[in-house]
């Protein structure tokens, strides 16, 4: 709720300060305030802390923690453009609270039994948080996308997070969800306000925080496998951590009427919206509609497994 | 239909993640190695077990690579 009144009296104050961007894929190229992460960090602040006077957990500061860092890190990126490994390096730090407030399980959920691994699992975590975060930031392309994204994706991840987790993770993961709900009220086509790197980077290190302190790693990549595989298609085309700015060949072109088109370049990179337009351009709005799709998709995927998962820790099924 | 192909790749690697799944659980999990009979044997085992576990993971990442190159191919590059 202080997202949602909040954000059209920081929408004022961006418009009155000039931090406004232009939003290249409409007619007029409007200026669209941006970041909407101190609004939507401000909101879950207060949310997790009333929670911990509440529940005096450590787990509640530790998500928090990760999530404040990550912000900061997308505001140092938003308030000056930085190279492109700044982001996933500097996540890294985001990392430490979930590991040295002992945050997480000793253990991994694979599907049909967890596997005890507590040494690897330090790593795991060094890896999970800069690569979820940078997920997240590398699917916001369109109008809506990132939020959207969240949104559909938090619904498995929370009831995984009930089932095999435990219930002050799962209210922990509530603000993220109605947070992102408000704002995609604004973030949502046309957008009113772009959530810039503060805004994903909470999102996505938040989101990779609640799967680790709510023993549900697998599940949340499973419901993220179209933004995985976008970023695993940019990478593995460009070959090394860039900004998407930086690239020189673009993966989609506008045109004349302001609709999207795949390029046919062979050196641009391989995106999931390029592939979304092999067969043809789209409009915004279109192609933002088929990536809420494919995030439906992996949702109800991830549906699937949390479902198998529990008739085998239950030992319902075994093989 | 035009997300058909890549329904089926997410389809894929999903599948590709619950195979490697089964893998740590049912094939490396129990794994043990006997060699000198003592408590080294657990280290050994635990080093052989991580190893292996990466080594899948590695596996799994460069058959995403070679599914993605295949897709790529089939899609854009033949429009």
């Amino acid at each position: 709720m202080a997202i949602f009144f909040t954000t059209p009296v920081f929408i004022r104050y961006l418009n009155k300060k000039g931090k406004v961007v232009v939003d290249y894929h409409k007619p007029g190229k409007p200026n669209v305030p941006r970041p909407a992460g101190p609004v939507l960090l401000i909101g879950i602040v207060i949310s997790e802390i009333i929670l911990y006077v509440l529940i005096p957990d450590t787990k509640i500061i530790a998500v928090l923690l990760t999530t404040i860092i990550a912000f900061i890190i997308g505001y140092i990126d938003d308030l000056k453009t930085m190279p492109g490994w700044f982001k996933p390096a500097a996540l890294i730090l985001a990392a430490i609270p979930m590991i040295a407030l002992g945050s997480h399980g000793h253990s991994l959920g694979l599907i049909f039994d967890s596997a005890f691994i507590p040494i690897l699992y330090i790593p795991l975590i060094l890896a999970i948080i800069p690569i979820v975060g940078n997920t997240i930031n590398s699917i916001d392309v369109f109008n809506g996308v990132a939020s959207g994204f969240i949104i559909i994706t938090m619904i498995p991840l929370l009831a995984s997070v009930i089932l095999f987790g435990n219930v002050t993770v799962f209210l922990m993961g509530l603000p993220l969800l109605f947070g992102t709900i408000a704002i995609y009220q604004y973030h949502k086509y046309p957008s009113r306000i772009f959530l810039g790197d503060s805004g994903t980077l909470l999102l996505g290190s938040m989101y990779a925080g609640l799967s680790i302190a709510g023993n549900s790693e697998i599940i949340g990549v499973i419901a993220l496998l179209p933004a995985v595989m976008n970023s695993f298609l940019f990478l593995s085309s460009v070959k090394k951590i860039v900004e998407h700015r930086q690239v020189k060949t673009r993966p989609v072109s506008i045109s004349e009427d302001f609709k999207l088109e795949a390029s046919k370049e062979p050196s641009a990179p391989a995106t999931l919206v390029r592939l979304i337009l092999a067969r043809g351009s789209m409009s915004e709005q279109e192609i933002i509609t088929k990536i809420l799709i494919l995030a439906i998709f992996s949702s109800v995927l991830a549906f699937i497994t949390i479902v198998t998962q529990y008739f085998f820790i239950k030992g319902m099924i075994s093989l | 239909m035009r997300l058909l192909g890549l329904f089926m790749l997410i389809f894929i690697m999903w599948m590709m993640i619950v195979i490697v799944s089964y893998f740590l659980i049912f094939v490396i999990g129990p794994l043990h190695i006997d060699i000198f009979h003592n408590s080294s044997d657990r280290l050994i085992s635990s080093i052989v077990k991580a190893s292996s576990a990466i080594g899948l993971v590695v596996v799994l990442i460069l058959m995403l690579g070679i599914l993605k190159t295949k897709y790529l191919q089939k899609t854009l590059l033949k429009e």
